[in-house]
């Protein structure tokens, strides 16, 4: 372990950030870094979910095992996950998820009276404890002007005299194990695009060729000043790597005209939270979890208990 | 984009009458008339199993009362005035009568209590008992039962709205055409067989060419063969022992002159030069006159041909067996003579010129059967049978000359054999018809329920005349005549591949249509009546004949002024849609047909290359005042059937049209079948690969039918989220894949990943599979009787409880029966009841004997399913039938099959994590990953274009199409638009996009092309086929271990196996393998006689049986199939000796 060190101080510039939305960009760091922060998003953040669902009554189209699966894909607020215990490693409960701290039980009545369809949706299911709610969607303002119309996640449509009863358990778990413990729709980065236009070149073509350019990337990156004339980078970031403008500057037989590259130390996030976790709360989370993985292993550096858990990469830790 | 400007220009300066310009009279005229909603009020009226139904509703209206007619009287041998006389028949509604009420059948009811789905044939009958006695009447009597088709005119499906039908348990979607009978769906397979009646010009094995006819007449059925055999010609027909000069034949037909024949034959001299040989061969036996051409027949006459009740001599065969198609009025030969003539002037034109061959592959001469005229012959078959009962079961009441109780012929009808009759050729698919010479197997089928796809496929699917191991090629290639009427992909690989066809989506097949008024519509348009002809002029070079249906009819001049006329009276509606006219320019005839079982398909007419489909027309019909019946009724379409469609022009589209079209089809992508219809752009692929989907989409799971959760069939495979294609075609619509799809759109990355994916198997992303995609539903049936026997029965009994394996009855309910909604393990028993120990005591129920008998069931270990639901019924004999419906959901593991719409399966290879999955910047994660390698070498250009339309159709929100040739009628999106959609929202045109390594964060070196696809999972999952085994089951007689995965049998070390091992030189391995792993056994072997010895166990002695002493007795292993083989030989008096030597 000795040599150069290769620490660097990363830095973070939020862009956005709403509740179930974030952008930011991560730079001084390398790739590696971001995709580690990535991964433990989507598969190591933890979060709640229905784990266990029983059934007293369903008399529904649906059959037990689809509401179960159906269930436990709601997203849960799961502020709490974090300091949650894991069903399988309580020692309150004899590991069968009963507790306080390691479940979270749900209630579902619901039975159709009317002649009209009966929506039973994530509205509907009670909880024990009034953290851990089903995701309410209606305040995130998405698309629905009527918030009445907006009743939650449907589990099932129930028709006259049909009737779905049962208990289900949410518990701690993450989304390495099933997705549905995933607190991310979206995570994803990109490397920070830098664009180089050669001004003297650009100045020898054409209205119609420089218009030609503009026109040639899928994504509007560049645009053309009205005033000056000039081919300008609008968005930068609106650049897909699609390399069409470059084939294009190829195809003119202006090789140089316009380059591009990608900034190996910057990136650019984009999360997305199902709602389970705030977007910002999920990344720091993540980073939370990282932290503790990297400490797991610099604790467990050179023990021999390294092997059990990090297999051959313990013994390359122990220098073998 | 500028084309589909440029021709909207076009559009708007031809409606402006502007300035003519060259440019725009040469440019195509775009498809003025969009004709595509003709499509669906096609189905509308005649629906895509209409074929059935329509044949199904001319049996019950017309065919079953012309059967009757005919044998409709019964009388008594000894006493004419004993009679039965059945004035009326008809088919009632499906009803059954259970405790004497009636009560109406639905089909749901029937499947679900294994019941046949059949109504009662009434007839009304007229009977005397005998001289004394006046004639009675009875109104009403049921002869039997006949099983009725789904949404036929007797259904009652019939007429029925969605909400009708769905409180009758039906799905509307479901076409109907099949019935069901013992709760169980059975489709007649249509039957492709060669037309009837026509004559046929082939050569035989030899190379002699002939021409056959095979005559088909409500009496008679037979086969006449007209053959030159070494420059003669002969007939063969089955009544006469050997082949006859056709010379002789003629003139016992009172053709006496053989000028006559050469007149009759043509005034050509190379006809009556291939005559000559026969003339002289007939005057070498000496026979000149009828009387003696007649003796002469006589003698070669197979005799007990005396089906007819009196034996009339050669002159009766002539008559009756002897193409019997053409009729015989008072002895007057004058037609069959002229028939036999122009069947020999045929050979002889194939004969000068071997283009005059008929193609038995062409699809003009054959003819489809179909249910109706199945169904018709079984019905007459037993028809007459039970009128033979009835008739022997009257002579034997009054053979005896004193009678006790009166006598009532009526009574006398029984309705069970007509019933039973055709319950159980349904059921079992054999037609055994004798007295029309018939046996046939596997004519029906049970309909195919794996997915709603798949049970369309089993209702238009053609079954073949040939058995299927010949190893020709002619009749399993595509025929032109095909087009249109026979979908070209849809076909199975292997053994049956072109054999077993499809009809394509406009297909319709003919019923019989009723020749008399044509008969005399054609003699008024100026045929010339063919029995006021002289020979001579009967092929007078400026006249063609007139043939309806294989009669000649007579000749006529003008021929083609003659078929236009027909043809303008079948447009008007004065003979039938279907008759068929077809002017054979070089046969010089004009045929007529109007007989059943022919294809057609609707064409739009056009005058001129005008298309008759006007804008307007167009509009009516969208306004709802026209349907598809008005534009035949105003002449604006018209069916042609195979051979009509030889008189036609075809334009494939309007702009395309010439001066000399005479027709315009409706829709081009018409010619494929449903099945095929789902493939977007299968235009676009390499052809196989179209016939390949077709078969699998049979075998994807999906929705079934709107009822299959109530159905209650032995096995259903659902998908749990199943999609409706992104990238859609008409067809998808017409058929309703829409509604009930079977597969998901998956997001597919083409690239390589991980190694897994080698050989056509796909990666998937486990969260993809957390979601539900591919998670699909397998429902099985397990059934249980309670027997009823003459005294006692099985009980229902409650559990008890202190039993030694409490845990695996715990799901039963307090009746012995699993309940709803339980989990069910391996092994656990779901049924107990009581069985009486002995079934034939006497004893009273409460006091016999019983015993416990349980049923366990056997799944998947480790894999827990659920009772879905218990249903009761009760089958014939009124015992309990309890049915269970298993269920159990699957996620997809590796080894589970997949495929897309374009015949590209693939295996499940890994599945991975989402986060080592690739991802885009827009955060795209594929669902699924596909190796390139599968695209070069299979050539399926139309999956690429499905990912690029469902790409852009997700983007921008709407369903893109990709019908069959459908670009140029804007049925299938270009791909130059799809691109620019794609543009607009940001993707790169080409469907690639740049992607991230998941597992390192870093860009990968290609762009990878990613978009939607529409995956199918296939019915094919390693949960049912995997299978190891270590200790087992053995086989009784040989001790060796059991074969196969339902008897938990061994893994065989084959032949070739065996023979590595041999190479390999591994003797202790092949040992282990055949021996010590399979049946070892002990042996006592004398070595002095090298027979097999025993040891006596009591004495525990070793003896040997041949020699009577233990002296010279040693012990050996060996197999014990071994010493099977040396007791068999023994036992045929062969003596297997051992030579034992000591071992080194």
């Amino acid at each position: 372990m000795e040599g150069a060190s290769y620490q660097r101080f990363p830095k973070v510039k939020i862009r956005e950030l709403k509740d179930d939305y974030a952008k930011f960009e991560l730079r001084e760091t390398d790739a590696s870094m971001a995709n580690a922060l990535r991964r433990v998003m989507i598969a190591e953040v933890p979060t709640i979910a229905i784990d266990l669902v029983e059934i007293e009554v369903n008399s529904s189209v649906l059959n037990d095992e689809f509401i179960a699966h159906r269930l436990g894909l709601i997203p849960l607020t799961s502020e709490r996950a974090m300091s949650m215990r894991f069903s399988r490693d309580c020692d309150a409960c004899d590991g069968d998820g009963q507790c306080e701290f390691c479940s979270v039980e749900f209630h579902l009545r619901a039975k159709c009276i009317g002649d009209q369809t009966l929506d039973v949706t994530s509205k509907d299911l009670y909880s024990s404890d009034h953290t851990v709610v089903p995701v309410d969607f209606s305040d995130s303002g998405a698309g629905y002007e009527n918030p009445e119309d907006q009743r939650g996640i449907t589990i099932v449509k129930l028709r006259k005299g049909q009737e779905l009863r049962l208990r289900a358990i949410a518990r701690k778990g993450i989304g390495k194990d099933h997705a549905k413990w995933s607190p991310a729709a979206t995570v994803t980065f990109m490397y920070e695009p830098e664009i180089h236009i050669n001004e003297e070149m650009m100045e020898t073509l054409s209205l119609e060729e420089k218009t030609s350019v503009v026109e040639s990337s899928p994504t509007k990156v560049f645009a053309l000043n009205p005033q000056t004339h000039q081919v300008e980078v609008v968005d930068p970031e609106a650049y897909t790597y699609d390399d069409e403008v470059l084939k294009k500057v190829e195809a003119m037989g202006k090789p140089g005209l316009i380059e591009v590259y990608a900034k190996e130390d910057s990136f650019i996030f984009t999360v997305e939270s199902t709602g389970a976790v705030k977007a910002s709360q999920l990344v720091i989370n993540a980073i939370e979890v990282l932290k503790q993985k990297l400490d797991a292993v610099r604790l467990l550096e050179d023990t021999v208990e390294a092997d059990d858990q990090f297999g051959e990469l313990g013994a390359h830790m122990r220098g073998g | 984009m500028e084309d589909s400007a440029k021709s909207h220009d076009n559009l708007q300066s031809a409606g402006g009458g502007g300035v003519v310009d060259k440019q725009f009279l040469t440019a195509p005229v775009k498809s003025a008339v969009d004709k595509f909603q003709l499509l669906p009020e096609f189905l509308k009226v005649r629906g895509l199993v209409k074929q059935h139904l329509e044949s199904f509703n001319y049996f019950i209206r017309t065919e079953i009362k012309k059967i009757v007619r005919a044998n409709n009287v019964v009388k008594s041998r000894y006493d004419p005035n004993v009679y039965i006389r059945y004035t009326d028949v008809w088919v009632g509604r499906p009803s059954e009568v259970v405790d004497g009420v009636t009560d109406t059948l639905t089909p749901q009811k029937c499947r679900l209590g294994d019941k046949t789905y059949a109504a009662p044939i009434f007839v009304n009958i007229e009977y005397c008992n005998g001289s004394d006695s006046r004639t009675m009447m009875k109104k009403e009597v049921v002869i039997g039962r006949m099983p009725i088709m789904l949404r036929s005119l007797s259904c009652v499906l019939h007429g029925k709205d969605e909400d009708e039908l769905a409180k009758l348990g039906e799905c509307p979607l479901d076409p109907g055409g099949y019935f069901v009978v013992k709760g169980n769906e059975k489709v007649i397979l249509i039957q492709e067989q060669l037309s009837k009646n026509r004559i046929i010009i082939d050569s035989d094995k030899k190379g002699c060419v002939q021409a056959s006819v095979m005559s088909s007449t409500a009496m008679t059925k037979s086969k006449t063969i007209i053959r030159m055999e070494k420059e003669k010609i002969y007939l063969i027909l089955n009544a006469f022992t050997s082949k006859v000069p056709i010379m002789v034949v003629l003139k016992a037909m009172g053709m006496e002159t053989d000028q006559e024949v050469v007149q009759m034959l043509g005034r050509d001299p190379q006809y009556a030069s291939l005559l000559l040989p026969s003339i002289e061969d007939c005057a070498t036996f000496g026979v000149y006159t009828q009387h003696q051409a007649l003796d002469f027949l006589e003698k070669k006459r197979k005799k007990s041909m005396s089906r007819f009740g009196k034996d009339e001599g050669a002159l009766g065969v002539l008559r009756d067996i002897f193409i019997p198609n053409i009729p015989v009025r008072e002895n007057n030969f004058h037609l069959k003579c002229v028939y036999v003539v122009v069947m020999v002037r045929r050979m002889m034109d194939a004969i000068l010129n071997e283009d005059a061959m008929d193609d038995k592959d062409y699809v003009g001469n054959k003819r489809l059967e179909l249910s109706g005229q199945l169904l018709a012959l079984l019905f007459e078959d037993l028809f007459k049978s039970m009128n033979d009962t009835i008739k022997m079961a009257v002579d034997k009441i009054l053979s005896k000359a004193s009678r006790s109780s009166r006598f009532d012929i009526s009574q006398h009808i029984l309705k069970d054999n007509i019933t039973n009759g055709l319950e159980r050729s349904l059921s079992t698919g054999n037609w055994d018809v004798s007295r029309f010479k018939m046996h046939r197997k596997g004519i029906t089928q049970i309909v195919t329920r794996l997915s709603f796809i798949g049970a369309f496929g089993s209702m238009t699917k053609i079954s073949p005349q040939f058995e299927k191991s010949r190893k020709v090629s002619g009749p399993r290639a595509l025929q032109p005549s095909q087009w249109g009427m026979l979908c070209p992909c849809d076909t199975p690989e292997g053994e049956a591949c072109g054999l077993v066809k499809n009809l394509a989506l406009m297909t319709h097949v003919t019923t019989d249509e009723e020749e008399g008024p044509i008969i005399s519509l054609c003699y008024c348009l100026g045929v010339e009546d063919l029995s006021l002809l002289s020979g001579e002029e009967l092929h007078s070079p400026d006249s063609f004949l007139v043939i309806l249906n294989g009669l000649i009819l007579g000749k006529h001049r003008r021929p083609q002024l003659f078929a236009n006329g027909m043809r303008k009276l079948r447009r008007a509606g004065k003979v039938g849609d279907f008759v068929s006219i077809y002017v054979h320019e070089k046969q010089r005839c004009v045929y007529i047909a109007s007989d059943g079982g022919r294809v057609c398909r609707p064409l739009v007419i056009a005058d001129k290359g005008v298309s008759r489909i006007k804008h307007h027309h167009m509009k009516e019909l969208k306004d709802g005042v026209r349907n598809f019946d008005s534009f035949l009724r105003d002449g604006l379409l018209e069916y042609l059937d195979v051979n009509e469609e030889n008189n036609a022009l075809i334009a494939l589209y309007e702009g395309e049209a010439t001066s000399e079209t005479t027709h315009i089809e409706i829709e081009p992508f018409t010619i494929l079948g449903a099945c095929a219809g789902l493939i977007p752009y299968p235009h676009h692929n390499q052809s196989p690969r179209n016939t390949y989907q077709c078969a699998m989409g049979k075998q994807a799971m999906g929705n079934i039918a709107h009822n299959q959760l109530t159905r209650m069939d032995t096995l259903i495979y659902l998908l749990v989220y199943p999609q409706r294609p992104l990238l859609t075609t008409r067809t998808i619509e017409l058929v309703g894949y829409d509604k009930l799809g079977a597969g998901q759109n998956a997001t597919v990355a083409v690239m390589s990943y991980s190694g897994y994916d080698i050989e056509d198997a796909i990666v998937m992303n486990k969260s993809s599979l957390d979601r539900g995609f591919g998670r699909c539903i397998v429902m099985k049936k397990m059934s249980a009787v309670y027997q009823k026997y003459d005294h006692v029965s099985d009980q229902i009994v409650s559990p008890r409880k202190s039993q030694h394996d409490p845990e695996k009855i715990q799901i039963l309910d307090n009746d012995g029966l699993a309940s709803p909604g339980e989990i069910i393990r391996h092994q656990d028993i779901y049924l107990q009841k009581d069985c009486p120990v002995d079934p034939k005591t006497k004893s009273h129920p409460s006091q016999a004997q019983y015993r416990t008998s349980r049923q366990t069931y056997k799944g998947a270990e480790g894999e827990p399913a659920v009772v879905d639901r218990v249903a009761l019924c009760s089958d014939k004999k009124q015992n309990l039938i309890v049915k269970f419906m298993i269920r159990h959901t699957r996620r997809p593991e590796v080894g589970d099959k997949f495929s897309s719409r374009h015949g590209q399966k693939g295996v499940c290879g890994t599945i991975i994590q989402q986060e080592d999955f690739p991802f885009s910047e827009r955060g795209i994660c594929p669902d699924l990953i596909m190796n390139p390698h599968g695209f070069p070498s299979r050539m399926t250009v139309g999956k690429m274009i499905e990912l690029l339309g469902s790409k852009a159709g997700v983007s921008c929100g709407k369903f893109h199409y990709g019908s069959a040739f459908g670009e140029p009628s804007g049925h299938a999106d270009k791909v130059e638009d799809i691109s620019e959609t794609l543009v607009k929202h940001g993707f790169c045109y080409n469907g690639k996009d740049f992607l991230y390594s998941g597992i390192t964060g870093t860009p990968l070196q290609a762009y990878i092309f990613m978009g939607p696809i529409y995956y199918q999972k296939l019915k094919h999952m390693v949960l049912d086929k995997m299978h190891a085994r270590g200790m087992g089951p053995r086989q009784l007689i040989t001790r060796q271990p059991t074969e196969g995965r339902s008897r938990n049998g061994g893994l065989r070390v084959g032949e070739m196996e065996r023979d590595c091992l041999i190479a390999y030189g591994t003797s202790n391995l092949i040992y282990e393998r055949l021996m010590i792993s399979s049946d070892p056994f002990e042996v006592q072997v004398c070595r002095k006689c090298g027979l097999l010895g025993y040891i006596n166990h009591q004495t525990k002695s070793r003896m040997c049986s041949a020699c009577k002493n233990g002296d010279n007795i040693s012990a050996m292993k060996l197999p014990y199939a071994c010493k099977l083989l040396f007791q068999e030989l023994q036992s045929m008096n062969i003596v297997p000796r051992l030579q034992l030597d000591d071992s080194g």
